[in-house]
């Protein structure tokens, strides 16, 4: 396998992962247009079955279905440090050329510079609103999603501690795994979910959920025939949400009184996922 | 809805009735809403100390954000999103949270963590509003609070620098208000002709960034270009604000000429029913209507007649 040329060391499974701070994510800027989208690029994520978390599933599920849209061929590989190989802290990041993006937004703007976008159809006033219906989903589903596994006592200590911290040996599992709840919690304190209760998230999501079935109401997809980024983002957050197991069923049970999103779901997996023969989705 | 409604709110300057953008939200919803509420301004008191300003006080309970008090106002009734259909009230939520990512952390900035902004500006305002040992705590308080959501939402871990992201949140910045140029286009409010909760909420983000004066201000000029929008902040100063936070008068004026309007509506509605019943009844074949005429004209054709009658 090529080394990657960042700081953070590639680990192989088994050898204990290097601490590295991530490299910082310089803007692109000209050379990126002129190369061609490569056969080998990587799309890198967690551990599937024993580490990677509701929140990072889905948005490595996001990117996945967005270049699954825009035609262009990614090989998904599972590392138990991705995390601290993205430039941003955040996964997914994909390897492509000599670059390394991470994030669905960065990536859209890194794969329109090569020449491929699914916006491009939309006029202005359409583009303003794609753009505000991913940042609610990103306000309220990605924030929900993160309060659920780190802020929610049950769920944090039965399921996302054992998860988070599965690759590593004692002690570190545990430091770990309290550092980045310390983290999230921090950030939900800062803009203003610290004091909300399960009951009031729960209620944010189903709100967020009635937005987008309205939304999208009969249609195939948000605007109309063709999918855009926007179809790619809910997608990842609503097919993980479904098929993840919580300890309770609530959160998957608010997405599923809207029968108009489970059809959408199922139609992109169908569409994009199945027939494309790349199968297996966790 | 009896009960007397009471916000507590930071004051007004620069032609605004509140400085802060929350307190700014709520005010411009009730406006629009027609809530009745009692202005209580927190300056000079020890109030701000408790950081969640804005606060709706009722007999009963205590609501502390703009949502909740938004949400609060809509359950008694007081809703100003009744026009709307369901895909708009969608939308409005989406474009919520856009102002709330992409442009709230560059508002925070230009108020709080910019070094010229925050010492010549801001905490000179909040520190003459604020009485004695609290002024010296409490606008380092809220600066560091605006640096630590600005961090912690858009920073790169683990190297949280404010240098490295001030690029980024301004780019998005404007990009969000070029985004809510093109939404506005030409129309008076985001949906038509009566103002929403989107309404509020756009005026509430917008109107400080557009008045208040500042010595760094780059993105107040983005927004200077983009005239609907300043038109918007204009229009709703000029009609929900014209006396001030504590006068109810203007937003009463709308209501009394709103209906006025109707009745002069339904007034012409009704003459318009009772001309076409006359129309109606003349036009159809009886032979009572047309007597009438003739028997106006008789009178004086019958004294002449009889006159005529009794002279030879």
């Amino acid at each position: 396998m090529r080394k990657l040329r960042t700081r953070g060391k590639v680990t192989q499974p088994g050898q204990s992962p290097v601490h590295a701070p991530p490299r910082r994510f310089v803007p692109l800027l000209g050379g990126v247009a002129t190369e061609p989208w490569p056969e080998n690029a990587t799309l890198y994520q967690q551990l599937r079955g024993e580490q990677i978390l509701l929140s990072d599933n889905a948005a490595s599920l996001a990117v996945q279905a967005f270049l699954q849209m825009c035609n262009l061929p990614i090989k998904v590989v599972c590392m138990a440090n991705a995390e601290y190989m993205s430039p941003s802290g955040k996964v997914p990041f994909i390897h492509v050329g000599n670059q390394v993006v991470s994030e669905l937004g960065p990536i859209v703007q890194f794969v329109k510079a090569k020449g491929h976008s699914l916006s491009d159809g939309l006029d202005e006033v359409q583009k303003a609103e794609m753009k505000a219906y991913m940042e609610l989903v990103n306000n309220m589903l990605l924030t929900a999603e993160l309060y659920l596994q780190w802020c929610d006592e049950a769920t944090a200590g039965e399921i996302t501690h054992a998860r988070y911290g599965s690759p590593y040996p004692w002690p570190l599992n545990h430091i770990l795994a309290y550092q980045k709840q310390w983290e999230v919690k921090r950030k939900m304190k800062a803009i203003g979910w610290g004091t909300k209760t399960l009951d009031q998230v729960l209620e944010d999501v189903d709100q967020c959920c009635q937005a987008l079935s309205q939304r999208l109401g009969t249609q195939p997809y948000f605007f109309n025939k063709q999918p855009t980024e926007l179809d790619a983002l809910v997608f990842g957050h609503l097919y993980t949400i479904l098929t993840t197991q919580l300890t309770s069923d609530e959160l998957s049970e608010k997405v599923k009184n809207y029968s108009n999103l489970l059809a959408f779901c199922r139609r992109i997996e169908q569409h994009y996922f199945e027939d494309r023969g790349k199968g297996r989705l966790s | 809805m009896a009960a007397p409604l009471e916000l507590s709110c930071w004051g007004g300057g620069w032609g605004l009735p509140s400085v802060h953008s929350e307190s700014l939200v709520v005010m411009a919803y009730a406006k629009f809403s027609g809530a009745p509420l009692k202005i209580n301004v927190i300056d000079h008191t020890w109030r701000g100390s408790r950081g969640d300003v804005p606060v709706l006080t009722t007999e009963d309970s205590v609501v502390s954000q703009p949502a909740k008090i938004l949400n609060f106002l809509r359950k008694q009734k007081y809703n100003a999103d009744c026009e709307l259909s369901a895909k708009q009230g969608a939308d409005t939520l989406a474009y919520i949270a856009l102002l709330e990512e992409k442009l709230l952390p560059a508002v925070l900035h230009t108020f709080w963590v910019e070094n010229d902004n925050y010492f010549t500006v801001t905490k000179p305002w909040f520190a003459s509003r604020i009485p004695f040992p609290l002024s010296l705590i409490l606008p380092g308080r809220m600066s560091r609070g605006a640096l630590n959501r600005i961090l912690l939402t858009r920073g790169e871990p683990p190297l949280y620098h404010i240098r490295e992201v001030e690029a980024q949140i301004y780019r998005d910045a404007k990009e969000c208000l070029n985004l809510l140029s093109h939404r506005l286009g030409t129309s008076q409010f985001f949906f038509g002709d009566t103002p929403s909760t989107l309404d509020a909420y756009v005026f509430g983000f917008l109107a400080p960034l557009y008045k208040v004066r500042f010595p760094k201000v780059h993105l107040q000029e983005h927004l200077k270009q983009l005239s609907n929008l300043c038109r918007l902040c204009d229009d709703i100063l000029n009609s929900y604000f014209r006396h001030g936070p504590a006068g109810t008068s203007p937003a009463g004026q709308e209501m009394i000429d709103a209906n006025l309007r109707k009745l002069t509506q339904l007034v012409n509605k009704e003459s318009n029913l009772i001309e076409k019943m006359d129309d109606n009844l003349r036009q159809s074949p009886q032979l009572l209507p047309r007597k009438l005429p003739t028997l106006k004209l008789t009178p004086a054709e019958e004294e002449s007649n009889s006159l005529q009658r009794l002279s030879p």
